[in-house]
């Protein structure tokens, strides 16, 4: 039956597949990661810090993303933000973001809301007395947050923002909404041009598993390394 | 360690040597904020003025009265839950009280005018449990603050750093990392830290309770030696045995309240209350 299929197919468009679409799949899952991780950081500050307002509005912000459908979110923000922003500027026509910058922007804080969870359970493991050490030697909020806190929390979750990290990675896909051509959408593209679907969605699949595999086993590795001794 | 970890002092000699006393004004000793008036030796450093504090319905210090003088050192004690520590810890506004008022060189603790990072950055204080910043060197631990909060240069901040790491005997750690210390050594590096700060008071919560027996010896020598130089301190401890040899008084302590405040002399001698001579007999016996 393996004999119908074409898996020369594969070897003949590499170039495109990983030169163009993991490229980008990469690109988007960095810099979504990076701007994820510190705005979470920033909510995770806020629905720690007590302040009434603040601390209501973070927690609203996290329980939504959490009860929204990525996609959705994707599809939402690309149809609607630009009208949005004309409406805020006053312009006669839609204000045009672009498809990247789009699903940047919603990645980063779509995946907020989850690397905030993450950092808030960070922050809270940290001993108080930490933060009291800071404070008596003449710390500030910030300086507190930035020199004590945070880089002890960063370091203590850092398994889990590069696990969530991974799950990122493979959510990246869903840009195909918005006909942007990540690993997955070169995948698919080859796969209709040239009817090859089993044989391209397998590889796809089989891309995605050893990245991801390999990348939970590093990161599993990296927990032992990065403990802090106390 | 069993020799004294630091050089004899000289006559008059505060602990904080002139060569690295800050540039500015401001942080003369003293003078917490610009333009306060520098504390004279023997004048009061401390004011604790009739503080109460609750958490919740739940009282746990009840008009609590006392003063600390420049170069004084009083040691607190009491039974556990007595509030000690809650008291010592409101001197640097660590834990805020409801009802009072304390007053540190000059400067109201509890006023919205203050500039409470400034103020601890001079008041400083010990942990039970040490507090080092455990994803930071040795030599970090003891100069971040001087750097981030002082303003000082990396070189200056390093320099007096080592300088009091040295001076607690500990300089062959200086690349080392909390973790890789031993309990009286991460204290001794503790000590180090607040000292670096030149600060104008320094504040021991129970420095030496969470230590295995055989190092308590090494960071009451510290202690004692901080106390010859004039240092003006405010120990909660329950080691008697320090309290007898520096401590100019002592102040008992007994569900929220001060009972007993008296000069060292007085209260081994005769305590007046029947609370403190209690608690007197049960930890002297052994």
């Amino acid at each position: 039956m393996l004999s119908n299929f074409d898996f020369s197919v594969i070897a003949s468009s590499l170039p495109y597949l990983f030169g163009q679409g993991m490229v980008f799949t990469v690109t988007l899952t960095a810099l979504a990661a990076v701007g994820g991780v510190i705005i979470g950081t920033l909510l995770a500050m806020a629905r720690l810090s007590g302040i009434p307002g603040l601390w209501h509005l973070a927690k609203g912000y996290v329980e939504l993303c959490r009860s929204l459908p990525l996609v959705l979110v994707i599809f939402w923000f690309y149809f609607l933000v630009p009208y949005i922003g004309a409406y805020v500027t006053g312009s006669t026509t839609p204000i045009q973001v672009g498809a990247f910058p789009s699903a940047l922007i919603t990645f980063m804080a779509f995946e907020a809301a989850y690397f905030s969870e993450i950092m808030r359970a960070g922050i809270q493991s940290i001993p108080k007395g930490q933060t009291a050490a800071a404070q008596a030697v003449g710390m500030n909020y910030w300086q507190t947050m930035g020199n004590v806190v945070l880089p002890q929390a960063f370091r203590n979750m850092l398994p889990l923002l590069l696990t969530q990290t991974i799950v990122l990675f493979q959510d990246t896909s869903l840009v195909y909404v918005l006909s942007l051509t990540d690993f997955m959408g070169a995948a698919s593209k080859i796969a209709q041009r040239d009817g090859r679907l089993v044989e391209m969605y397998i590889f796809a699949a089989v891309v995605y598993f050893a990245i991801c595999f390999s990348a939970s086993f590093l990161v599993r590795r990296l927990q032992r390394r990065v403990a802090i001794i106390r | 360690m069993t020799s004294s970890p630091m050089p004899a002092p000289t006559a008059g000699e505060p602990a904080v040597d002139a060569a690295h006393a800050p540039k500015d004004a401001g942080l003369q000793p003293g003078g917490l904020v610009s333009g306060a008036p520098v504390v004279a030796p023997g004048e009061t450093m401390i004011a604790i003025d009739n503080i109460s504090k609750w958490y919740g319905d739940f009282q746990v210090l009840t008009n609590c009265t006392t003063k600390v003088a420049k170069g004084e050192v009083v040691v607190v004690c009491g039974p556990s839950g007595s509030g000690k520590s809650t008291l010592i810890k409101c001197v640097n506004a660590l834990e805020p009280f409801q009802k009072g008022q304390i007053t540190v060189a000059g400067t109201k603790v509890m006023d919205k005018s203050t500039n409470l990072p400034k103020l601890r950055s001079r008041v400083g204080m010990v942990f039970q449990h040490f507090e080092l910043f455990p994803h930071l060197s040795i030599t970090d631990n003891l100069t971040i603050a001087q750097r981030k909060v002082l303003g000082r240069s990396a070189e200056d901040a390093r320099k007096r750093g080592l300088d009091l790491l040295a001076r607690v005997g500990l300089s062959a750690h200086a690349t080392k990392f909390p973790g890789q210390l031993s309990g009286g050594q991460q204290q001794r590096v503790a000590i180090a830290r607040a000292l670096a700060m030149n600060p104008v008071v320094m504040l021991f919560d129970e420095p030496t309770s969470a230590l295995d027996p055989e190092m308590v010896g090494e960071v009451l020598d510290v202690m004692v030696e901080l106390a010859k130089e004039g240092m003006t301190m405010m120990v909660v401890t329950h080691e008697m045995g320090f309290a007898r040899k520096v401590a100019d008084r002592v102040i008992f302590m007994d569900r929220g309240e001060i009972v007993e405040d008296a000069r060292k002399e007085d209260f081994f001698g005769s305590p007046r209350s029947e609370r403190a001579q209690t608690f007197l007999s049960k930890i002297l016996q052994h």
